[in-house]
């Protein structure tokens, strides 16, 4: 799981290792890394919106 | 190519130059000609040095970004018998040009905040103006001192259709301007009649939305006397370009002076209603008053523009006999659903009682009606 | 359509629907019928790129009215009323007459022959998708001639100016919206389907041309805000039409609620305006560097998240309306978050021409100036994200030229480029070099003297949509006119170059371009009406763009 968390958050940066790369590429299906960005998209505009709220406050 | 693109560039900058030297003819703000007003108040001063810094900060990218890019296409042309590499990815560089730009933001979105709460800070304001858009007008009312009026476009039509040299401040002039005292944080509370306006005065660095149905607020405090121009920029109709900004920045003595004349202007109106006017004198203050707020959709003609704008001249209720009472029901008090205001509120009895006469008599409508103002007050009192 | 559409995922089974579909064509009706039933994804391209030319020229015409108006201070040609039609409809006609079909178009075109597919995956939806568009903008155009004139509130039609102050034939103008996003709907429908199923075996989503990549995302785009887009119309009817007041303040409603409806579709909207010309220039770079994309996978990465992230910016438009402060520090800092990606972009396809062996044929120039004057849009982009200074720039000329910027030296010189770059494939001749590079350098000039000095007139104080200005704007708008003739004029050198080529000219072979990879170049040029009735062997060790 936490490799996943690491290959989306590579993803959310644009920038990942070649090796890391291939290594997902081999898992079957795409799910988990769908689930966990779409997640993580989500943990990305709350972190924002936090940040906006502390800024105004 | 390369010697193509030399000479093109060579143009723009020649042409900037020349520009440069000439735009700063008849300036209507502090700005050069070509970048934004520095403006005169503190705030402005701050969005223009953030303004200035984020543009340079992009030319500076700018610089590298297209200098490795001509660099590549002049070093690495096939004519020139460049052989292509064989790289086509880079860990390290693609951090480091991933977390450079994310820094360079980071570093301009702290002034930008500062600055932003700084605007938003609306407290401790010593002076209240309402200031409501109206299709294509402004209204302006000072909360606290009773006084209210409308500000117009002062420049004439002939100037617009050519027929006259256009002046200086050609349709950034009004008939009343905002006037405001200088050292005092004035605080605007915007809101709009019809269609959503938008209230700007770069010198302010002030650029609010008015919204029918909400209230919004700004502010701004004015150091230095003057006038300081602007205009609607939100898209609100056919007479957008033609509902100026005028914002006259006096003394505090100077402000109050003007706040009694605006209150004696006031009362010698309201007074107005209460004699008998003849057939004359309401049709030469309805031309004027017909001009000033009706002649944009009704057509200085009474022509209109249907089907929007109904023609007033020689067809419906202006011509009518017994269409008196629909006619100055629809002045009093609008038509909802379409573009048509209630100038009941806004405008004097002697104005109102002015217009419908002119309206009626105009343009060879003549009914011969004579409506008199205190007919008028005595319609809206009974509201 | 049932049996078809159930089949669709079999490869060869869609094969002999679209043979089907084609035969039908080829022995059934003959000239204008057959245009009219066609279900080739090669024939339908066609049409969809015939019909965004036509657009462009329409929608051009109107921004020279505009630019006339606007060439002196004073009103001269036209009345406000008319301007206001005519900046309303050029937009409009733009964004969904000519640059969104025009994308279509070549979608429709290449996807099939870059992936392998026979055809798209639904061809006779295919053909009614194109069809609606034509219906669509013949309404549109046809509210000029109505009583009380055409659409007049801009392209962004916000409310209530655009409804309890609109002229009646707004309603003609919602149905015409209406018929334009159902088409775009299923068009995108039908890329998904094509992309997820028909690709040739072996061909995994990351050995996909990048054109297909930002294809795939930009469907989903479309599919997500398309429905936006029609529930805000559909509430501007009702308030029109059925005594509602969703946008109505006098009646409860909230005009600020359009705003962000519209928005909500309308920043999705520009990135779907974008992203497919990313790709197209993702492909022609390299080809004419002779050296591989730098950074597919960050390209692919970014793409995604300039995609989940302009969910997130919307209110950058709506900076004045008075948010609450939270809220425009959050949307000034997503949106100064988007410009990242976008920026990786342009930073992999420098590095991909750095130590390449670069050449400069038409479709390279024009790849070329899209990045460089693309570039200048983004940077201004960067700058109204700063709140602020946004108060000072919105909605005056530093906003249309930056709009400009990205959106005809961008979106609209990356199609170019594309119809340079797969001309010799779609009519098997080369576009002439000459004719194509004074398009080209006529085009940089043109667009340049009309659009940057708005950024001067803009920040000086112009407002937009205004026909008549202070005399201190006079110098700037007058360049700009001259600009925008020239560039306009100069489009009709495109319009001869691709006739030029359809009738002849120098023969190309399959491979048109010495460093052109990707399955479209293993057919023969001009391609066959069908191509691909087999999938093509495909080995992603040696043939995809990602291999090592
Ligand atoms: C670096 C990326 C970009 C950033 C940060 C950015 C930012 C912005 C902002 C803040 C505005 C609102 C300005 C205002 O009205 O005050 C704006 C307007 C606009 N942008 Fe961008 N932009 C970017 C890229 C693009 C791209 C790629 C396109 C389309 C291809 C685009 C098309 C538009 C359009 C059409 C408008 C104006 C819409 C209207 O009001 O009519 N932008 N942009
Ligand atoms: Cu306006
Ligand atoms: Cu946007």
């Amino acid at each position: 799981m936490l490799k996943v968390i690491r290959s989306v958050l590579a993803a959310f940066f644009g920038v990942q290792s070649e090796a890391n790369r291939q290594q997902d590429f081999q898992s079957t299906s795409p799910w988990k890394f769908i689930v966990v960005g779409v997640f993580m998209t989500l943990v990305f505009v709350f972190l924002v919106g936090f940040v906006a709220w502390l800024a105004a406050n | 190519m390369g010697r193509i693109l030399y000479a093109y560039l060579y143009a723009a900058s020649i042409c900037l130059i020349v520009l440069s030297t000439t735009a700063q003819a008849s300036s209507i703000n502090t700005s050069s000609g070509f970048n934004m007003p520095p403006g005169v108040t503190e705030i402005s001063r701050e969005v223009y040095s953030l303004h200035m810094t984020i543009l340079w900060i992009c030319v500076a990218i700018a610089v590298v970004v297209f200098g490795v890019m001509f660099y590549s296409l002049i070093v690495y042309r096939k004519s020139k018998g460049a052989k292509p590499a064989h790289f086509h990815e880079n860990t390290t560089v693609e951090i480091i040009w991933t977390a450079v730009p994310l820094v360079i933001l980071v570093l301009m979105a702290v002034p930008a905040t500062a600055t932003l709460k700084k605007m938003y800070d609306t407290s401790d304001a010593e002076l209240d103006v309402l200031v409501t858009g109206y299709q294509w007008r402004w209204r302006y009312e000072y909360l606290e001192e009773d006084v209210s009026f409308f500000s117009n476009l002062a420049t004439p039509r002939e100037q617009i259709y050519e027929a006259e040299e256009k002046g200086d401040f050609y349709l950034v002039e009004v008939d009343e301007p905002m006037v405001v005292p200088t050292g005092v944080k004035v605080r605007l509370l915007l809101t709009a009649n019809d269609v959503i306006h938008s209230w700007w005065v770069p010198d302010l660095a002030v650029k609010k939305d008015a919204i029918p149905g909400f209230i919004n607020e700004t502010w701004f405090k004015v150091d230095e006397p003057g006038i300081y121009r602007g205009q609607c920029a939100e898209l609100c109709g056919r007479d957008h370009a033609f509902m100026p900004i005028e914002v006259k920045a006096v003394s505090p003595d100077e402000y109050q002076l003007w706040l009694a004349s605006r209150r004696e202007a006031a009362e010698a109106e309201v007074a107005g209603a209460d004699r008998e006017w003849s057939l004359d004198e309401l049709m030469e203050r309805g031309a004027g008053t017909y001009n000033t707020y009706c002649a944009a959709c009704h057509q200085p003609q009474g022509q209109g523009l249907p089907p929007m704008f109904p023609a007033l001249a020689g067809v419906g209720m202006s011509v009518d006999p017994d269409g008196l009472r629909a006619h100055k029901e629809i002045v009093l008090y609008g038509k909802t659903g379409t573009a048509m205001p209630a100038f009941g509120s806004t405008l004097s009895a002697a104005e109102l009682a002015a217009v419908i006469t002119y309206e009626r008599n105009a343009w060879g409508n003549d009914t011969g009606d004579l409506i008199q103002p205190s007919a008028i007050r005595a319609m809206l009192e009974s509201q | 359509m049932a049996s078809e559409t159930s089949q669709a995922t079999l490869h060869s089974s869609v094969s002999d629907v679209a043979a089907g579909g084609a035969a039908h064509a080829s022995h059934g009706p003959t000239g204008l019928l057959r245009w009219l039933v066609t279900t080739n994804h090669k024939e339908i391209g066609s049409l969809y790129l015939i019909f965004s030319l036509v657009m462009l020229f329409i929608g051009g015409s109107m921004a020279l009215v505009i630019r006339a108006e606007l060439f002196q201070p004073g009103m001269q040609y036209v009345q406000p009323e008319f301007f206001n039609q005519m900046t309303t409809m050029h937009g409009l006609i733009m964004v969904f007459g000519a640059i969104m079909p025009a994308f279509v178009g070549l979608a429709n075109w290449m996807i099939p022959m870059q992936i392998g597919a026979p055809d798209m995956a639904l061809p006779r939806l295919n053909n009614f998708s194109f069809w609606l568009l034509p219906v669509a903008f013949g309404i549109l155009l046809s509210t000029l001639f109505m009583e009380g004139g055409g659409p007049n509130f801009g392209w962004t039609f916000y409310a209530p100016l655009s409804t309890t102050f609109a002229p009646p034939s707004t309603s003609f103008f919602i149905m015409s919206i209406h018929l334009a996003g159902i088409s775009s709907i299923l068009g995108a429908i039908n890329i998904i389907a094509t992309i997820l199923n028909l690709r040739t075996p072996g061909m995994r989503l990351m050995d996909m041309s990048l054109f297909v990549w930002t294809w795939l995302i930009t469907a989903f785009l479309l599919i997500a805000v398309m429905p936006v887009l029609a529930g805000v119309v559909t509430m501007m009817l009702m308030d029109i039409n059925f005594g509602t007041s969703f946008f109505d303040a006098a009646g409860g409603g909230d005009p600020v609620l359009f705003q962000h409806l519209f928005w909500f579709f309308g920043h999705p909207e520009v990135y779907i305006m974008i992203l497919p010309a990313f790709g197209i220039v993702s492909l022609i770079v390299p080809t004419f560097a002779r050296k591989r994309l730098f950074g597919y996978a960050s390209m692919v990465y970014a793409t995604a998240s300039i995609a989940l992230l302009s969910f997130v910016v919307w209110a950058h438009h709506m900076f004045t309306v008075g948010l609450p402060l939270t809220a425009e520090l959050f949307f000034m800092y997503s949106t100064m978050l988007i410009a990242v990606p976008t920026g990786v972009k342009v930073f992999n396809w420098i590095a991909t021409l750095f130590r390449g062996s670069i050449t400069f044929e038409v479709p390279m120039l024009f790849a070329l100036g899209f990045i460089v004057m693309f570039t200048i849009g983004g940077l201004s982009g960067v700058m109204l994200a700063i709140v602020p200074a946004d108060f000072q720039y919105h909605d005056t000329y530093f906003v249309v030229a930056h709009f400009h910027y990205v959106l005809v030296p961008g979106a609209l010189f990356a199609i170019m480029a594309a119809v340079y770059f797969w001309l010799p494939k779609w009519t098997g001749h080369y576009a002439s070099e000459t004719l194509g590079k004074w398009h080209f350098w006529l085009s940089v000039i043109g667009v340049n003297l009309t659009f940057f000095p708005m950024h001067f007139s803009g920040l000086a104080g112009m407002p937009r949509r205004i026909p008549d200005y202070a005399l201190q704007f006079a110098d700037f708008n007058m360049i700009s006119s001259i600009g925008g003739f020239l560039f306009g004029f100069s489009q009709l050198i495109f319009v001869w170059v691709v006739i030029k080529a359809v009738r002849g000219g120098r023969k190309a072979p399959a491979k048109a371009w010495e460093g052109a990879e990707g399955l479209e170049w293993t057919v023969p040029s001009p391609a066959p009406l069908h191509t691909f009735d087999t999938p093509p062997a495909y080995d992603p060790q040696t043939d995809s763009p990602s291999r090592h």
